[in-house]
């Protein structure tokens, strides 16, 4: 649209035109040349997760039944817990993130992807690098540093492995079509970008040329901290301005939020990270500007959550049959509650109770599952059918993951959020022995093994019905696989 | 999004990969049906939007005003206004102690480090620590024991016909200055027995500047490499020796 | 957006701006740090730890302990912490702290293991907690023998200020009298404390009387790790001792059922008794104990990581920061002037 049709609201009917020939091929062809590579990031993501899913199931279990496989070393608590978390952040959420990025970038550069062996030779330094990382944990070469857990031989793989990747990043961009650079384009290039000097600031300061002190727990939170917003987040977000509108078949809604939520997100998100130190060993103020940087960070929610409401407007019902609207909308709406959440627990009056406590587990878990994992199924629902050429085969399914991810990561927020808060007020009473704030949150933690079932249930679910899709046992059809069957006439079309 | 619809035949030329065909007919059904790429459309803000910007804007920004403490590196309390004073209102300053020797300060000094490890007595612990009263080590050249003092020493050593070796000695070039280091080997050298010259801060900076370069930690076998009786160079030269007097006391206090 | 430059130079800028703000500035503000010293410069803290503990520093970090444990006191202000007691410790019970953390107290530290989690109780002071020299060794057969790896001599180098036999002259001033029948009248309460009751249940005497005898033993024997004189507590280790680590660590809900502590095993081994059982063998009962004829003895990592606990210790006061309780004095009065009150600064061994 250009400026003399700057519409005063929102159309009422869509406005979208049929898609030309040329553009289908265009598209056919991009996606034929995006089918290795991505596939396999899929791939691999996915048996990381069910890895990151079964070692979740371990520390979940063994946190209020410690003596289960007690006395081994390699399944002691302590090694185990940092192995799921980094499974999860670099096996399967970095994956499936660069492989939805991946076809994101070369359908929105509308290129075919060139030199797809410098992506498939990442993803697999990538995958070595983390069985690498992995088993030095469990072996009891952890680093100690949250997020950064991975031994320096397993980080030196990554780097070579990520190098690789965003070679073929800029390349890509380089040699785009069309003037405009898309919404999704800015995140994905930003979080391309952020990553690599992130983690390679990072080893700097902590490895390479360590810093003194507690200056070594700043980097790490910084690091932590922006990981999951100007890595993953970024890779979320961008991903959800692409599903929503492409779906719905709807522009999105205004410009002018879209840049003010993207600079925004990127000035504010990268502030916080030093509100997990509060009341620390730290001078007070790089604390409080974490803290206000988090409360500054209502702006791009705002704006975002906006945008894509005003997107989805009169179009809601939608979610009813499509899969990837519905993982999609719902990863949106939980970023909001995920910074919601954050900016309450942030301040220094909540914080006196909450911190040390589970509660911060809940919130992570609000922001790498309930956000930015359900963004991802999302669009592996969207993608895959174009990769392999076939639909997904069993509807059921789709609605059994949904529901079991929905209830999973529900549960889990209810269980540990209030317990936190429970466990925090009993740390915060002397006259209690501090045992009495463990023993507060003990049947918390049993319902959060609860949740964490079926988190478990809905994993192998999708792991199954992908895994026909990689063998070709997918639905031969045209019409997409809906989550419910479309009664209306006209309705299909919007799919 | 601008189309710049490239030609068909431009499409063809990029290569049709795993069986794909330009024929239209066969395209995936998927993409059939797609719409068009997203694109943006040029809603204006909402004023209720730039209120929420203003009230976080002010919150965030008050917040940063009230709880930033002094915005100094010393500044650990949020509320907090300039730390207690650094200058030492601690015990220390109320013992106003008269000029002290060396010796004196080497004895304070050996009490807060060494003597944990050494004993207050200079016999250290069979097995563990090695003695110092009656040591070859301490009591030969100063240039061994300083090595010793500054970089530290891991590994087995033989002392007084004893073998020691499951405790590494640190270094404490790091955390001893070069006039602290003189006075407690001056102390050493001269008590429970020993009766050998003193140090002095110029020696020991000498010696610090010579072994700038070296890694932490010497051996055994690279402290015999130095001569029993290599005294510390550097600086004026250490008083000699007191007479063969057999006086187990302090030796002459320095200049 | 039309420009591919802008954005990574808005995409670079954001970046920059974070890591100005949040790295840099604040590394230069604290991250240059050296450690406190009186005018002498005799009384420096801290000092870095070596040896045993700083390897076991990096085992307590591989095996997560981070996770569960922090190592930061919160300010009186902002949190109860300094209000709260080691609750395995007999009367009167230590507090985790006398102030809050401050970043000189890390500075030697590498990695920082700051802690993020409370499962466990803090541990910044853990050390601190020990009771006196002549508890920390398992009990040791003979005095002047090496005693368990983690008592002070490895241990306290990171100290500042060293062991009580320092300065214990003055200490001995104000000790409850009769020392002469301390070590009989160690046992009989000791022996009634001796059934395996859950932390903090034993009677206060069996608290109060140990502490000062091990001064008193440690004053007229050779000091540091001499267990001369002290009747060890048949089956309980003293709490936060050495030889109590080992066994919480072997066996976490052998002292309070309801831990929720792993039980690290793998840090143990087990091995027949060759002659004497080992000053070092855990002492177990029930269900732990080894079969009659073997025993369990640490393995090196367990050493060190249990010289790492013994070492952490944040009590020495530092002019930044406000002390809860009067300032602890150097325990480095030379010997020739006990006077100047070192009886103040025990506090709350």
């Amino acid at each position: 649209m250009d400026a003399t049709e700057i519409p005063l609201k929102p159309p009422s009917v869509p406005t979208d035109v049929p898609t030309s020939d040329v553009e289908q091929i265009e598209r056919a062809l991009i996606d034929a040349s995006t089918r290795v590579p991505v596939l396999m990031f899929y791939t691999s993501a996915i048996v990381w997760l069910l890895i990151g899913t079964l070692l979740a199931g371990f520390v979940s279990i063994k946190l209020h039944e410690p003596d289960t496989f007690s006395g081994i070393s390699f399944l002691t608590w302590g090694r185990l817990r940092p192995a799921h978390m980094n499974v999860m952040v670099y096996g399967w959420a970095s994956m499936a993130g660069m492989g939805t990025a991946i076809w994101l970038m070369a359908r929105l550069c509308r290129t075919v992807l060139r030199h797809p062996l410098l992506l498939v030779a990442g993803g697999g330094f990538w995958n070595f690098g983390v069985l690498l990382g992995v088993g030095g944990i469990l072996a009891g070469d952890s680093t100690g540093y949250q997020s950064l857990e991975f031994p320096p031989y397993a980080a030196v793989v990554l780097f070579v492995a990520y190098s690789l990747i965003i070679s073929w990043a800029v390349l890509m961009f380089r040699f785009r079509r069309g003037d405009q650079i898309y919404i999704t384009q800015w995140y994905l290039l930003g979080a391309f970008l952020w990553f690599p000097w992130l983690y390679g600031a990072a080893q700097l300061m902590l490895f390479v040329v360590p810093v003194q002190g507690v200056m070594q727990a700043a980097v790490d939170w910084w690091f932590a901290n922006n990981l999951l917003f100007l890595w993953l987040g970024a890779i979320g977000l961008g991903t959800a301005y692409y599903m929503i509108p492409k779906v719905i078949g709807r522009p999105v809604y205004s410009y002018h939020l879209a840049a003010i939520g993207f600079w925004t997100y990127a000035l504010f998100s990268s502030w916080t990270g030093m509100q997990r130190l509060v009341d620390g060993p730290f001078p007070a103020w790089m604390i409080t500007a974490s803290i206000a940087a988090t409360i500054l960070t209502i702006i791009p929610v705002a704006t975002v959550g906006l945008n894509h409401h005003m997107t989805m407007q009169g179009y809601f019902p939608l979610m009813r049959y499509s899969p990837t609207l519905r993982f999609t909308v719902f990863g949106a709406i939980s970023y909001t509650v995920f910074s919601v959440v954050g900016v309450l627990i942030s301040l220094r009056s909540v914080a006196r109770y909450v911190n040390f406590t589970q509660a911060s587990i809940a919130y992570s878990h609000l922001g790498l599952y309930a956000f930015f994992t359900m963004v991802m199924f999302g669009s592996m629902y969207y993608i895959v059918p174009r990769l392999v050429g076939r639909e997904w085969r069993y509807a059921s399914l789709i609605k059994l993951h949904f529901w079991a991810s929905v209830y999973g990561v529900g549960l889990m927020t209810v269980m540990l959020l209030p317990g936190g808060l429970l466990q925090g007020a009993n740390m915060e009473n002397p006259s209690l022995a501090f045992a009495e704030s463990t023993q507060t949150i003990l049947p918390y933690l049993r319902g959060r093994s609860l949740a964490g079932l079926l988190m478990t249930a809905a994993h192998f679910i999708f792991a199954f019905h992908f895994g026909l899709m990689l063998l070709g046992l997918g639905r031969t059809s045209s019409v997409p696989t809906f989550l419910n069957p479309v009664e209306a006439e006209g309705s299909e079309e919007h799919l | 999004m601008n189309e710049r619809t490239p030609d068909r035949s431009s499409l063809v030329r990029q290569g049709t990969d795993y069986g794909e065909t330009a024929d239209v007919q066969q395209v995936h059904a998927a993409i059939q049906r797609e719409k068009r790429e997203p694109r943006v459309g040029l809603e204006p803000l909402s004023i209720w939007l730039i209120a929420v910007y203003g009230l976080a804007v002010f919150f965030g920004g008050a917040y940063l005003g009230r709880y930033s403490g002094t915005f100094s590196g010393d500044g650990l309390d949020p509320l907090g206004g300039p730390p207690p004073t650094k200058k030492g209102a601690g015990p220390q300053g109320e013992q106003q102690q008269a000029e002290l020797t060396p010796r004196d300060r080497g004895k304070k000094i050996f009490a807060a480090n060494c003597q944990t490890c050494h004993q207050a007595n200079g016999l250290g612990v069979p097995g563990q620590y090695p003695p110092l009263a009656g040591s070859e080590f301490t009591t030969g050249g100063s240039r061994r024991p300083a090595m010793i003092v500054l970089k530290g020493l891991q590994g087995p050593v033989t002392v007084k016909g004893q073998k020691f070796g499951s405790a590494v000695m640190q270094p404490w070039d790091k955390t001893l200055t070069d006039q602290r280091i003189a006075d407690v080997l001056t102390y050493e050298r001269s008590e429970w027995g020993n009766n050998a010259s003193p140090v002095t801060a110029e020696q020991i900076a000498a010696l610090r500047k010579e072994l700038a370069n070296h890694p932490d930690s010497f051996t055994e076998p690279d402290v015999l490499a130095v001569p029993a009786d290599a005294e510390l160079t550097g600086g004026e030269a250490a008083p000699p020796r007191p007479g063969e007097a057999a006086k187990p006391a302090a030796p002459p206090p320095k200049p | 957006m039309k420009g591919f430059v802008p954005l990574v130079l808005g995409i670079f800028g954001t970046f920059t701006f974070s890591w100005v703000g949040l790295i840099l500035i604040p590394n230069l503000q604290i991250g240059h740090l050296d450690p406190q010293m009186d005018e002498e410069g005799t009384d420096i803290y801290p000092m870095p730890q070596s040896g045993m503990a700083e390897r076991g520093r990096h085992i307590y970090a591989a095996n997560g302990c981070v996770y569960c444990h922090s190592e930061q006191l919160r300010a009186e202000y902002a949190a109860a912490d300094l209000d709260r007691e080691r609750d395995a410790a007999p009367e009167p019970r230590p507090k985790w702290g006398q102030r809050r953390s401050a970043p000189r107290d890390y500075i030697f530290n590498r990695p920082v293991l700051l802690g993020k989690e409370r499962m466990g109780p803090d541990l910044s002071n853990i050390g601190k907690a020990a009771p006196a020299d002549g508890e920390n060794a398992a009990p040791a057969a003979s005095p002047g023998a090496s005693p368990a790896p983690s008592a002070s001599p490895a241990g306290s180098p990171a100290k500042a200020s060293p062991a009580p036999s320092a300065s214990s002259p003055a200490p001995a001033a104000s000790l409850p009298p009769k020392p002469a029948n301390s070590p009989a009248a160690s046992t009989s309460p000791a022996a009634a404390a001796a059934s395996p009751a859950p932390a903090g249940s034993s009677p206060p005497a069996a608290g109060a009387n140990p502490a000062p005898t091990a001064q008193i033993a440690s004053v007229a024997a050779s000091p540091a790790g001499s267990a001369a004189g002290v009747e060890p507590k048949p089956g309980e280790p003293a709490p936060y001792s050495a030889a109590w680590h080992h066994r919480h660590l072997y066996s976490p809900r052998s002292f309070s059922i309801d831990s929720d502590m792993p039980a690290y095993r793998f840090l143990y081994e087990k091995r027949p008794i060759a002659g004497e059982p080992s000053a070092e063998a855990l002492k177990l009962t029930g269900r732990d104990a080894p079969q009659a004829g073997w025993e369990i003895v640490p393995t090196y990592d367990a050493e060190c990581l249990v010289a790492y606990l013994m070492s952490l210790d944040q009590s020495h006061p530092l002019k930044e920061v406000k002390s809860a309780a009067p300032a602890a004095l150097p325990a480095v009065a030379p010997p020739a002037s006990p006077a100047a009150a070192p009886a103040a600064g025990k506090g709350t061994k």
